[in-house]
């Protein structure tokens, strides 16, 4: 839990392997995300990025924020490319002495992940290669600005799909990713959000000591695209656990484990009305998110409730 | 050295290659008319003959975006496709060349969909043309074997570091058995030295590839692929050169057959030179002087070569096996191109023929050749001819 | 003028609306019967990294140019904090105009320039706090424009401000009509450069300087790009409250909030986009968010 007691200076590195003078936005969630995936990767790691925020605010040439070894190919292929490098490093270690322990990453946004790499996921997952693949999921291509996505929720208005007089704005619901992820017998997926830097280490630290792949998706909050003050990026991701919208749980060899359990959830309005791309949302409209929202926490929990060997 | 004469699918030959460069990784994802290619690698890693990773991808575009991890990583890299599968993986293929990752492809050409035809023509390749990948044509089996070698060592070169295609006909090529000499492994280890690249994803050195560039920067670094892809025809010759003594097989950017006081030129490039070769021997038989020029490097463009070559002939016919739908033929437009600064220029008209694996047989070659002959007398103004096709 | 093109480059940042200035302009020479471009510099920079917008006005004939502006006539400065940071005037005509958006005096402004041109100032900010109750100063900008200028009309506005704005057209166009009342303007004189103000080049590579694959080896050099020019606020700390718990440097998108010897913590101004996150989450309220200078 994040609590008072927490003393940063104690508990995390000092070390940065995404340099300051990176180019996001003032308060990217996101950029705050990958600050905390990369501290607990640590240096030994080599990373495949997928086209999208994190890859343009990084590196224009001749320029770079990254201070680990780090390699951006195509939009949809980030982890096609972790496959390679992976079977890469496996050849050198057999034939040619190779000796370091290197984990490998792929990361990409939840257009690069959901959308148009899904494919490319799909079989870096399935061929049980040992990586892992990081989602940052702002809920839209907000590099591009601000066009819908498989991951946009329900009501969110965005430049491809706004509302209007007749269009309540994403009229699908947000594609369940991790599910997804678990559905290839991996042996380890969890959700986090940007506003919880401890349980994202946490989880990071576990994927990379696991053997296979792993999958991490991650909530994080695009104040530019979600429409809400800079400063607010951290009560955002909050407000998105503690109503429900985006439970933190974790699937460990199928095994479901609520992290952040809250008998009593916040409202959804709270979360809803702080941010402008849910503005024009009528009270029917909130009511349908509330009950949805309860649905699915209660799926998660019962899952979790369900143990091995029961 | 060169061992006794095998029989051999051609297929298994590049497999063989491949096999003797001790490859690290091979990614690849079947499509008829490649898959005897992959399948003969699988099953040498499966048997523990070749000590390799091989990635059996969900798709083209992953194999490729593989080997890019792979060779950025410092690893022998693999693959090979054919037609849609070029087709799906080319945003891959232009990332390969700017990356300067030195890949090996072999395209079993074949004919691109909307009717779906597995069978043999050059459109795939001609699609993939301007990615910045060196590009050589090989006509039959032993020359893929051949150049699949020559591929690594042209590729991983320091002063090339590109990504090189070796082109077969798929099917005319592909799926012959015939007679090799292979290499023992010795005399490839003498002639392909170890993959290194100068600056790997390597986490005890940071480096960060693939950044994206300004307008103020990305000019110039089209220039420097442009200039890397045109200087590396120095380590292909180098590369050739060597091969050469090493096995008595010799190669070049432009190979001329039966060329000396020819008055016509025929132009090709794959495996139906071969053919053509046939039909020229019959012509100058009954004493007419028509020789063959056959295009081995497809990219970088031979135009130095070509020029030498064609530039003392009356007539040239030039072969292209795709079309450019709407256009000139590809190899045809290209050669003008070349022979325009010429002051005294030959005729050149260009013949699109052998699409989708028709074939054009020795007795095709004369007949082709006569027509071509037959257009530039009648004074031909550039119209498409198709030879073989039903009118 | 009158046959010539008219061309305005508006500097701004990121989110505060320069591209739409310049699209309004557009539009309204255009509904006055004129011929007009906007567009804007394409680029990654983000919501608060210096950013350009463009315009091209002309009145008999269509405008044809679709090149970059070099030689603009007209300069519109809407965030202040950019003076000191970009060469505004760079390019600027001999006889052309600077408008820029400050609280300061066109008497202390002039200090900064140097050139034969016009300078227009307006304290287009307070306007737009008191009339449209936020900083963003884009519409409020426009009425500089065309009192600096008269190179669009203010009635020509209407109409496109009530398509793009709606309901807030009309603080709009108030906002834009209060700006033009409250410009002042003055010469500048071609010599008196009495601050000298130095901008750094950037050196780019020739083709063959470039490494194979443009692989970059001098890894997190980002560090040497000031991203700290970007904010409007920054953090002051108050450190009889805090604690040292360090929330704030977790939270910080920037990773430039660190520790110092003594234990208290600190942003690095350098890289602080402003972003406010450090004030609102600290335990103890021991930082508060400073408007820029």
């Amino acid at each position: 839990m994040e609590t008072l007691s927490v003393y940063v200076p104690k508990l995390v590195t000092n070390k940065e392997y995404i340099a300051s003078g990176h180019r996001a936005c003032s308060g990217c969630g996101e950029v705050l995300a990958l600050r905390y995936v990369c501290k607990a990767l640590g240096r030994n790691t080599i990373i495949s990025n997928a086209t999208g925020c994190m890859e343009i605010i990084s590196s224009p040439l001749p320029e770079t924020a990254w201070e680990v070894s780090w390699i951006h190919t195509l939009f949809e292929n980030a982890a096609a490319v972790a496959s390679g490098i992976e079977s890469g490093l496996k050849a050198l270690k057999r034939k040619h002495g190779y000796i370091k322990d290197v984990k490998v990453v792929a990361m990409g946004g939840d257009g690069a992940t959901a959308d148009i790499g899904l494919q490319a996921l799909s079989g870096a997952l399935e061929r049980g290669h040992d990586f892992i693949y990081v989602c940052f999921d702002n809920e839209a291509y907000m590099n591009t600005g601000i066009q819908r996505s498989s991951e946009t929720p329900f009501g969110a208005s965005t430049t491809t799909a706004p509302s209007g007089k007749v269009s309540m704005g994403q009229h699908t619901w947000k594609k369940n990713m991790a599910a997804i992820a678990a559905a290839h017998n991996i042996p380890y997926v969890a959700t986090s959000c940007s506003s919880y830097p401890f349980d994202i280490m946490y989880k990071i630290e576990k994927a990379r000591k696991v053997k296979g792949p792993s999958y991490i998706h991650i909530l994080s909050v695009c104040p530019t695209g979600w429409r809400c003050p800079s400063s607010d990026t951290i009560k955002m991701g909050r407000l998105a656990v503690e109503t429900g919208v985006f439970p933190l749980y974790e699937i460990e060899n199928g095994e479901y484990k609520m992290n952040f359990d809250y008998p009593k959830l916040r409202p959804v309005e709270d979360y809803l009305t702080a941010q402008g791309r849910f503005r024009h949302l009528t009270k029917e409209q909130i009511a349908e998110i509330q009950q949805k929202v309860i649905v699915e926490y209660e799926k998660i929990k019962m899952l979790s409730s369900r143990k091995k060997g029961k | 050295m060169t061992s006794k004469r095998v029989g051999l699918e051609s297929s298994l030959g590049i497999a063989q290659a491949v096999k003797l460069a001790n490859v690290d990784v091979i990614a690849a994802y079947p499509i008829t008319p490649q898959t005897h290619i992959v399948e003969g690698l699988a099953e040498m890693v499966a048997n523990g003959e070749l000590d390799a990773e091989y990635i059996p991808v969900e798709s083209e575009h992953s194999a490729m975006s593989a080997c890019l991890g792979a060779s950025a990583v410092g690893a022998r890299t693999f693959t090979a496709t054919a037609g849609q599968g070029l087709i799906l993986m080319h945003e891959v293929v232009t990332v390969a060349s700017a990356l300067r990752l030195p890949v090996v492809m072999a395209i079993a050409n074949r004919a691109l969909s909307g009717q779906l035809s597995i069978w043999g023509d050059h459109s795939d390749v001609m699609m993939a043309r301007d990615a910045g990948w060196i590009h050589i044509f090989v006509e039959n089996g032993q020359q893929a074997f051949d150049q699949t070698l020559c591929a690594f060592r042209i590729a991983e070169h320091k002063d090339v570091m590109l990504p090189v295609a070796v082109d077969v006909d798929g099917f005319h090529a592909t799926h012959v058995i015939e007679s090799f000499y292979l290499l023992d492994q010795k005399t490839v280890n003498e002639f392909l030295p170890p993959y290194v690249h100068p600056t790997p994803l390597d986490p005890d050195n940071p480096v960060t590839m693939g950044c994206f560039a300004m307008p103020n920067y990305y000019f110039e670094t089209r220039k420097a692929l442009d200039m890397a892809l045109r200087n590396s025809k120095k380590v292909i010759l180098e590369t050739w050169e060597k091969f050469g003594a090493l096995t008595g097989r010799h190669y070049l950017p432009v190979e001329k057959y039966k060329t000396e006081n020819c008055d016509t030129l025929l132009v090709t490039m794959g495996s139906f030179s071969e053919n053509a070769m046939m039909a020229v021997d019959r012509m100058q038989e009954s004493g007419k002087k028509v020789g063959l020029v056959r295009l081995r490097l497809w990219r970088p463009f031979p135009t130095e070569e070509l020029v030498a070559a064609l530039s003392g002939a009356k007539n040239v016919i030039v072969l292209d096996r795709a079309i450019s739908l709407g256009g000139p033929g590809p190899v045809c437009s290209e050669i003008k191109a070349a022979l325009y600064p010429l002051e005294k220029k030959p005729h050149v008209v260009g013949i699109i023929g052998g699409l989708g694996g028709r074939d054009i047989s020795p007795e095709n070659f004369i007949a082709l050749v006569e027509l071509g002959l037959e257009k530039i007398k009648t004074g031909h103004t550039g119209e498409i001819i198709m030879f073989g096709v039903r009118e | 003028m009158k046959n010539d093109i008219i061309e305005i480059r508006w500097h701004g940042r990121g989110g505060q609306g320069a591209v739409t200035s310049a699209e309004l302009t557009a539009l309204a020479a255009i509904h006055e019967g004129k011929y007009a471009q906007a567009f804007p510099s394409f680029g990654p920079e983000r919501r608060g990294a210096p950013v350009l917008a463009f315009n091209r006005i002309r009145t008999d004939r269509a405008v044809r140019e679709r090149s970059g502006i070099i030689k603009p006539d007209i300069v519109v400065v809407i965030d202040p904090g950019l003076v000191s940071l970009i060469n505004v005037t760079d390019g600027l005509k001999p006889g052309g105009t600077l408008i820029v958006n400050s609280a300061r005096s066109v008497e202390d402004l002039q200090q900064d320039f140097s050139g034969d041109w016009k300078l227009a100032v307006v304290d287009a900010a307070s306007i737009a706090k008191k009339l449209l109750g936020v900083n963003i100063v884009n519409t409020t900008m426009l009425g500089a424009l065309i009192k600096a200028t008269e190179v669009i009309d203010c009635d020509s506005l209407r109409e496109p401000l009530e398509e793009r704005f709606g309901a807030r057209a009309k603080s709009n166009f108030e906002a834009c009509k209060q700006a033009a009342e409250n410009t002042v303007i003055s010469e500048i004189t071609p010599s008196g450069d009495k601050r000298p103000r130095s901008f750094a080049v950037e050196k780019l590579p020739k083709w063959n300087e470039l490494p194979v694959g443009c692989v970059v080896t001098d890894v997190g050099n980002t560090k040497a790009f000031c991203t700290g020019n970007w904010k409007s606020q920054h953090p002051e700390w108050l450190d009889s409250k805090c604690i040292k718990c360090g929330i704030c440097s977790i939270f910080c998108p920037e990773g430039c909030i660190k520790q110092q010897k003594d234990g208290f913590f600190r942003a690095d101004l350098f890289y602080c986009k402003g972003c406010g996150i450090c004030a609102r989450e600290c335990w103890t309220q021991a930082i508060k968010m400073v408007e820029e200078a």
